[in-house]
């Protein structure tokens, strides 16, 4: 037991000693294995599906082409010697709770851990290129980046002339997590000329208590859950909701909030989501006086006219 | 101990339907909007039912107050009835694993139902069998007959806790219901995942249980003298502790069903209403469903604003307030059980 501890470091030094030496590149790595869904998203979409060689279970059941890779565990439960034996050159995962301990493991062991955050929109678009330039595609990801900051001036250009939209996006119904403040999801709601009220979290995915999101009143409710239960059935339980009124309860699709390489559709869809005539803008914690609409996005009902006092 | 009289029963349960009314009425005036008490009496007289106001007082906290006391009242029932079957003070349907049960029946369904065609409305009858299960398993495990050894309850309890814990977490990982905070709030304990179309059923199994303990109340008395000491001043033991077992099940299934496990509500009511009111179940029973409701709901206030708008399951402050009680009650139970 004593001899472990002075082991472990000398260890560690060793290899942070071996990486920082000289300042050339990296080597492109050959063998990777990705721990994060979003990750192995964004190594499938520039091209280097053929690099990994092992993924968490999560990537493998949203990436069918994947299935034939040995998988390592689940996003919460990562095991160290599965990772271990498939003598990977590069473990790619997102710093998180979960995973901090795993890396930091690995890199005693001496794997090379590539660690990149994924909350902020520059983070994300940070990670797309970080992972191009480590595995050999560098101009595809590089591309990537470019479409979605060209999406990215489109959608704001047009949203501009328009009234901002009263936008909720809710990631899970029961208890209730939506999107806050500083995340890319948040910056994509901006960008798309919606109003974030949630935006008063400091946290990037707080939860919210249902007394919230009722005085929030937003016009819009963007629904991420995939829940069975129709959002206009769910949501109306509250009636005084304005997007409920409107008939704007808006069921989009659950992958739009990870931090994937295709953030300009998810930023298309969100901007067509929330680019409706009709919605006037409006001071917070007062009802909603405008016209109701159909919605086009999603399977909201028949809109029912806002019943507020005059 | 004062006598038992009709009007003193009366008076007290009075009392305690007043307290619930007084905790009713702040579970629906706090909380972490903004809503100023003159807004929710206005909401309660009928102003105005489609403002946001009416929303946040009718559709969010008017559910969670009826599910709270639905739930208080099954757990300190439940508590009273095991306290006096099993004759030993520490029976509380958490400590002793039945609500661990029931969750691990309703988790089993919602894991692993979907591949066998069960939808959300079969959770409640699988905690039902659940925490029926555990009962018996209890029983037969450290029940032997005449006094159940309080050692081997509590043993068996903690255990079976444990393995309840475990089984639920693995059903949780396997299953993908892990990924979420869902399973989390199961084994605490919340009124939050909570929707007012399963209070129905929750009020069903306590009517029913309510109805099975209250005649027996007598027996109950009896009971707690010792089951030979019973039969022989003319109780039907076996047939009167089948019923009230099986009306504990129910109500501990139906609550559990709805809100995880919520701990010690069952051990805190129960004691604290025999030291205010003596141990005759006839006042004890009625007392426990009135005193449990309140307390669930004033719990739930304080899980809902002590953090602003953040919210506490409501099981971490009812654990927070029990887990002492419990420290100290073993304490005063060991010590008699060694005095002369």
């Amino acid at each position: 037991m004593r001899l472990r501890a002075p082991v472990v470091t000398l260890v560690a030094l060793l290899a942070a000693a071996s990486a920082g030496r000289g300042s050339e590149p990296p080597p492109i790595a050959r063998r990777v294995v990705s721990l994060n869904p979003s990750l192995t998203e964004m190594l499938v979409a520039i091209g280097a599906g053929p690099a990994l060689v092992g993924v968490d279970e999560y990537s493998a059941r949203l990436q069918p082409d994947l299935r034939s890779l040995p998988t390592v565990g689940g996003l919460f439960n990562p095991s160290l010697e599965a990772v271990l034996a498939l003598e990977p050159d590069l473990v790619v995962l997102v710093p998180g709770a979960h995973q901090r301990d795993l890396a930091h493991r690995l890199e005693v062991l001496g794997v090379v851990v590539l660690q990149l955050p994924n909350i902020t929109l520059d983070q994300v678009l940070g990670s797309l290129e970080a992972l191009g330039r480590r595995v050999g595609h560098g101009a595809e990801a590089r591309e990537r980046v470019a479409d979605i900051r060209g999406a990215w001036r489109e959608v704001e250009r047009e949203a501009a002339g328009r009234p901002r939209v009263r936008a909720v996006l809710v990631i899970q119904r029961d208890p209730l997590y939506v999107v806050g403040r500083g995340s890319f999801i948040d910056a994509m709601l901006r960008a798309a000329g919606g109003e974030n009220p949630a935006a008063a979290f400091p946290e990037p995915y707080p939860r919210a208590a249902v007394e919230w999101l009722i005085e929030a009143a937003p016009q819009v409710i963007l629904d991420a859950t995939d829940d069975p239960e129709e959002p206009q059935r769910h949501w109306s339980r509250w009636p005084s909701l304005p997007a409920v009124a409107f008939g704007r309860t808006l069921a989009i699709p659950a992958d739009i909030v990870r931090p994937g390489p295709y953030l300009d559709r998810s930023l298309r869809l969100l901007a067509r989501a929330l680019q409706r005539p009709g919605l006037e803008t409006r001071k917070p914690a007062q009802p909603a006086r405008s016209e109701p609409e159909a919605s086009e996005v999603g399977g909201g009902e028949p809109a029912q006219p806002a019943l507020v006092a005059p | 101990m004062t006598v038992l009289t009709p009007r003193r029963v009366v008076l007290v349960l009075l009392a305690m339907l007043l307290a619930l009314l007084a905790a009713a009425f702040l579970g629906l005036v706090a909380g972490p909007s903004s809503l100023a008490p003159g807004d929710v009496a206005a909401v309660l007289r009928g102003a105005d039912p489609t403002s946001a106001a009416a929303d946040i007082v009718l559709r969010v906290r008017l559910p969670r107050v009826v599910l709270g006391m639905l739930v208080g009242a099954s757990l300190a029932v439940s508590g009273v009835l095991f306290q006096a079957l099993l004759r030993n003070p520490l029976a509380d349907p958490f400590v002793l694993g039945i609500s661990g049960g029931a969750a691990l029946g309703a988790i089993l369904v919602l894991s692993l139902g979907g591949a066998v065609g069960l939808g959300y409305a079969a959770v409640p009858p699988a905690a039902f069998a659940g925490s029926l299960c555990t009962t018996l398993l209890l029983y037969a495990v450290a029940g032997i007959r005449g006094r159940v050894s309080a050692t081997h309850l509590l043993l068996t309890g903690v255990v079976f806790n444990a393995f309840a814990s475990a089984a639920i977490v693995f059903l949780a990982s396997i299953s993908g219901l892990m990924e979420g905070a869902g399973v989390f709030l199961w084994l605490i304990g919340s009124l939050s995942a909570s929707r007012v179309e399963v209070a129905g059923w929750v009020a069903v199994f306590l009517t029913v249980g309510l109805g099975c303990a209250i005649p027996l109340a007598r027996s109950l008395n009896l009971l707690t003298l010792g089951e030979e000491s019973a039969q022989q001043l003319g109780v039907d033991v076996e047939r009167h502790k089948r019923i009230l077992l099986l009306a504990t099940s129910l109500m501990v299934g139906a609550a559990v069903s709805v809100a995880g496990l919520i701990g010690f509500v069952g051990l805190i009511i129960p004691h604290l209403l025999r030291l205010l009111l003596g141990p005759d179940h006839r006042l004890l029973v009625p007392a426990a469903a009135l005193g449990g409701a309140a307390f669930l709901v004033v719990c739930d206030v304080v899980a809902r604003t002590l953090l602003g708008g953040r919210e506490l399951p409501v099981g971490a402050i009812t654990a927070l307030a029990g887990g002492p009680l419990f420290l100290y009650l073993l304490r005063r139970h060991q010590l008699r059980a060694f005095a002369p």
